[in-house]
């Protein structure tokens, strides 16, 4: 009886297979192939792309990304840069989910505010960094000059920040713009995570007497770790992938340059760059970033399973 | 729930829609290839390009032989990673493809650019300008594209100013004042002691900085013409001499048309006047605000006296001059040098060479094209020699009726192009970041040159660089 | 008490809608420089409408035709956005509810292809497609969509998070077949997560520029930001800039359309958190 009972549940397991294999053709053909070839090109010392004598060169590729000192310098600007974007936003969305899950100030426009808080996310790229560079701009940006109005309201004076020039401070205004751009994105993630968790739960929290910050961190936070996990695994890996803005928004010939180059804008300029592409290194970068993420991919996953 | 029937709406139109995606594929590629296969084939052209003009050059061969031009536009940015995808994986269309010279090298050494000799180009030499000619051959001379643009730099000075500050604006006596480094020096200074700045960014000499190559002989070459153009730099900007906006931004475009604001700290942030809604300050992105504390501070203004740009700059300036244009002046600078200029060439796997090269022909080297699009561009400058012999004594309004195709073909003809390398864009950006950081105080000139070197050498380990 | 309350309440409010001015700003931008000449947009900055919007209409008609450019997108954006959404919660249903040998590895390879840097992938797979005669067509921008290793993660942690499954035993004994009951009861459940996976999908394919541009070559195929970057090539660029504001408004129309919907359906599923156990 109890054998037969195992048996048909085995066999509902063989049906995931079924759930699984469009994914995974798909997957093999568009998403593995393609990498597969990056991982040759990484031994090779192909200068575009494959074109001309390629001759293999083994781990040369690898050896000269480990010992570039300026390779290590972009991928600490891009932890730096992400480490202050990802405080930031996951602290506002937080913040923003505490608010509106609350049973007792039943905060309305909820529909509204996600919609205009997602909406930074809509616009491509390349506008924002038009707009923030002019706004940012040291001597003429309307953002100094706010700054100046309001000191001088103090009776103080001050002397502007070349915000996206200085070394000092480019990081920090784009991890900045980053948390404006993304914020929205984990406020309905972590929305809808709460959303799907029974309004029973609250309800009982609330007769129970639970104030607001024991619910959230009794009932809330728990229920919402897979959602979590989610959040920040993605959010390390976009992060430690961040690319565009700081591309769009630095100038190489700039002196803030060094202190937002990030990791894969350092493998952007060898993988298609004019006059700096090198395929062959480029591949290996790739593959040495992919390696790095993953270690700490596994640790974050490590620390979420342990508090299992 | 009405999910269901979204999800399944959703899963309909997928299906209709990727049905209707696939048959319309199938049936516009299979079209395709098969004109190509014909002998017809001929009779159509695939033009990729970053910039829209040749837009405008397939229309009109379109219209003169009828042959079908089909135009394609690609942000520079990602034209090379375009051509690449296509031609590494045996493309045959497109059949013209394009390159700035920054660019030419990769595409010489991958192969993509058919030889124009081949076709008859060595009969033709002679009859662009020289450097034009040289930019379109790769390593062992063969010609793979021809540009229909020179693109020599020039210094665009403010006539009136000069006038009053330095009694002539004629643009030989001008030129003298930009004639080396150390002159450009004490003419700024001249100019800021008479309420003047002169230039809007402290990067406008770097057209001309190209005096010496980067690179001779594999070796990495940073002589003392590079270190002096790094001092002017650092000077320029701390001893407050240009308007401090930068190249292509806002403000710089703002200086063209005339006042821009003294931005030295203690101005800009200094007593502003209070308008109506209470705002404090100046606000130079409002016109009116900003008039208006103009007029009370006229001191606190100032005016730009140059831009160094290429010949194409003149398209640049034409847009934006507003109420000085007929004020400038071009001169020469300290040294030649050019930037930019789209060539154009075959694709080595275009099926229709002959048609292609007539487009190459067509739009480089046919006097009739040359004039049109001087005319049709106003004011673009052309390589075609005849052309730009025939349009010599053409007056620029703007320029107070200079006439700068004579001017243009002069700057042309200095350029040493053999000082050009594949590297120039790589070490220039580094040696860019270099001057930056030591012009802001953030590193030592040491540190910040020992930098450089680090940088070149991380970037092209074939390069042997000396300390 | 209640009056504290109110005040707090208030103070709220006016925070929320301060986030909410600063997020609207530049839409607010976008559209004023809509209306102005690329010569003002670089020269001055200002939330005053100028009088230009016909004008740079009609340049970015005389580039191409925005129509035809959103109609591409939308046949590559709905189509891939819907395989995005049906797959993906169905391999993640798979994977949350099946015990099956290679499940957890299948599980490890996602989690690690979600970490390759996207950039270098890039000539591998349009080598693939010129092998597959798939260049120039929109399959190779659709067919892939089925295969979203991120969408998959998260729904896979959204269906651990909200599916009893209690409820799908009851079902089995019932004698419903394994994908009845992920139509019929697994998908209701999974609502919001796919709705707000759909929307993120839908934004991501929209605003899609590197793929469609190296795939697609011919002027009548490319999609909306494929044309749009037209606009930006070299010697136009200052004069354009109001085109391309123009352009950018308008192509971010049907993405505020699609949101409002989206996000609508994200609420009212909040009720299929109401399968009463």
């Amino acid at each position: 009886m109890k054998k037969e009972k195992k048996r048909h549940l085995k066999n509902y397991n063989n049906a995931g297979y079924l759930f699984v294999l469009p994914f995974v053709v798909v997957f093999l053909i568009f998403s593995v192939y393609p990498v597969l070839r990056t991982l040759y090109f990484s031994f090779t010392n192909a200068r575009i792309a494959g074109v001309g004598d390629i001759d293999f060169v083994w781990f040369e590729n690898y050896k000269r990304a480990i010992t570039d000192k300026f390779f290590w310098k972009s991928l600490w600007n891009t932890v730096r840069i992400w480490g202050v974007n990802i405080i930031l936003q996951l602290g506002l969305a937080f913040l923003l989910t505490i608010v509106f899950s609350d049973i007792k100030y039943k905060m309305k426009g909820l529909p509204v505010f996600r919609i205009i808080y997602y909406l930074p996310n809509l616009i491509a790229a390349t506008s924002i960094a038009f707009l923030f560079q002019t706004l940012l701009d040291w001597r003429y940006g309307t953002f100094n000059q706010i700054i100046a109005a309001i000191y001088k309201l103090f009776g103080a004076t001050y002397n502007p920040i070349d915000w996206l020039g200085s070394s000092a401070t480019a990081g920090n205004a784009i991890a900045v713009i980053q948390t404006w751009m993304w914020f929205g994105n984990s406020f309905i993630m972590l929305m809808a995570g709460v959303q799907g968790i029974s309004k029973d739960y609250f309800e009982a929290a609330a007769i129970d007497g639970a104030g607001r910050w024991t619910t959230f961190g009794k009932i809330t936070l728990p229920l919402l770790k897979p959602i979590l996990l989610y959040v920040a695994i993605t959010s390390l890996i976009g992060g430690l992938q961040l690319f565009d803005l700081p591309y769009l928004m630095s100038n190489p010939s700039s002196a803030s340059y060094g202190s937002v180059n990030t990791a894969v804008m350092y493998l952007y300029k060898f993988g298609f760059t004019t006059g700096t592409t090198q395929t062959g290194y480029a591949s290996a970068i790739a593959y040495v970033l992919f390696a790095i993420i993953l270690g700490v991919s596994l640790v974050q996953l490590k620390v979420f399973n342990k508090e299992d | 729930m009405n999910w269901k029937k979204v999800v399944s709406a959703l899963l309909v139109g997928t299906m209709v829609m990727s049905m209707a995606a696939c048959g319309s594929d199938t049936t516009s590629s299979s079209n395709g290839t098969e004109k190509g296969g014909e002998a017809k084939g001929d009779e159509k052209l695939v033009v990729w390009t970053l910039a829209n003009d040749l837009i405008d050059f397939g229309e009109r061969f379109q219209e003169q032989t009828g042959v079908q031009v089909e135009t394609v536009v690609i942000e520079p940015a990602d034209y090379p990673t375009k051509v690449q995808t296509a031609l590494l994986a045996g493309e045959t269309e497109p059949d013209i493809i394009v390159g700035e010279p920054q660019m030419l090298e990769d595409f010489y050494d991958a192969g993509f650019f058919a030889n124009l000799d081949d076709l008859g180009a060595k009969d033709y030499e002679g009859q662009i300008v020289d450097y034009v000619w040289e930019v379109g051959q790769d390593a062992d001379g063969i010609q793979r594209a021809i540009s229909y643009q020179i693109t020599p730099a020039g210094i665009y000075y403010r006539r009136d100013i000069a006038q009053e500050v330095f009694g002539t604006d004629d643009p030989d006596e001008i030129g003298k004042l930009f004639a080396d480094y150390d002159t450009i020096l004490e003419t700024a200074e001249t100019l800021k002691a008479a309420g003047y700045r002169i230039f809007a960014s402290d990067a406008e000499i770097n057209y001309f900085s190209g005096d010496s190559a980067w690179v001779i002989d594999g070796k990495l070459n940073v002589d003392q013409a590079r270190l002096d153009y790094m001092d002017l730099c650092i000077d320029l900007y701390q001893k407050d001499l240009t308007a401090y906006a930068a190249q292509w931004a806002t403000p710089w475009y703002q200086a063209m048309a005339g006042e821009v604001p003294v931005l030295s700290a203690e101005l800009q942030w200094g007593d502003w006047t209070e308008d109506e809604e209470g705002n404090v300050g100046l606000n130079i992105w409002d016109e009116e605000n900003f008039n208006e504390n103009v007029s009370n501070y006229t001191d606190e203004t100032t005016q730009v006296f140059a831009f160094g740009l290429p010949a194409w700059g003149v398209l640049t300036m034409r847009d934006h001059v507003g109420d000085t244009s007929g004020k400038w002046g071009v001169c020469a600078g300290p040294s030649y040098g050019f930037g930019g200029g789209t060539y154009i060439g075959i694709s080595s796997q275009s099926k229709r060479q002959e048609t292609a090269w007539e487009f190459v022909k067509f739009c480089t080297l046919n006097e009739d094209t040359a004039n049109w699009w001087i005319e049709y561009s106003e004011g673009d400058t052309v390589s075609l020699i005849s052309a730009l012999e025939a349009h010599k004594d053409d007056a620029n309004e703007v320029y107070g009726g200079q006439k700068l195709y004579s001017f243009w073909l002069e700057q042309a003809e200095g350029i040493d192009y053999s000082k050009v390398t594949r590297y120039d864009k790589g070490i220039g950006d580094a040696w860019g970041e270099a001057i930056s950081a030591i012009k802001t105080g953030e590193k030592s000139k040491d540190d910040a040159i020992a930098e450089f070197y680090d940088k070149v050498e991380a970037t092209y380990p074939e390069l042997t660089v000396e300390r | 008490m209640n009056i504290g309350f109110k005040i707090k309440k208030t103070i709220l409010y006016i925070l929320l809608i301060l986030l909410a001015t600063v997020c609207l700003l530049p839409f607010l931008l976008m559209i004023v420089n809509a209306t102005r000449s690329g010569s003002e947009i670089v020269t001055s900055f200002t939330l005053i409408p100028s009088t230009h919007t016909l004008e740079n209409w009609k340049t970015v008609s005389s580039y191409f035709n925005l129509f035809l450019g959103m109609w591409n997108s939308v046949k590559v954006a709905v189509p891939a956005t819907a395989l995005t959404a049906y797959f993906s919660a169905l391999t993640a249903y798979g994977l949350a509810m099946y015990r099956f040998k290679g499940n957890k590895t299948l599980f490890t390879v996602i989690l690690i292809f979600m970490m390759i840097p996207g950039q270098l992938g890039l000539i591998g797979f349009y080598n693939l497609c010129t092998k597959l005669h798939i260049v120039n067509t929109y399959i190779p921008l659709i067919v892939p969509a089925i295969a979203a290793p991120g969408t998959v993660f998260f729904l896979r942690q959204y269906v651990l998070s909200v599916m009893p499954p209690s409820l799908i035993e009851a079902a089995r004994i019932d004698g419903a077949g394994e994908l009845y009951i992920f139509h019929r009861i697994a998908i209701p459940i999974m609502s919001p997560g796919i709705a707000t996976m759909a929307i993120m999908a839908f934004i991501g394919n929209w605003n899609n520029y590197l793929m469609p541009m190296i795939i697609l070559n011919k002027n009548e195929k490319f999609t909306l930001p494929v044309m749009m970057a037209t606009l930006r090539a070299s010697t136009d660029i200052t004069a354009n800039q109001g085109a391309i504001y123009l352009a950018v408004a308008i192509s971010v129309i049907p993405i505020l359309v699609v949101f409002a919907f989206f996000s609508k359906y994200i609420i009212s599923s909040i009720s299929a958190g109401a399968v009463k156990e």
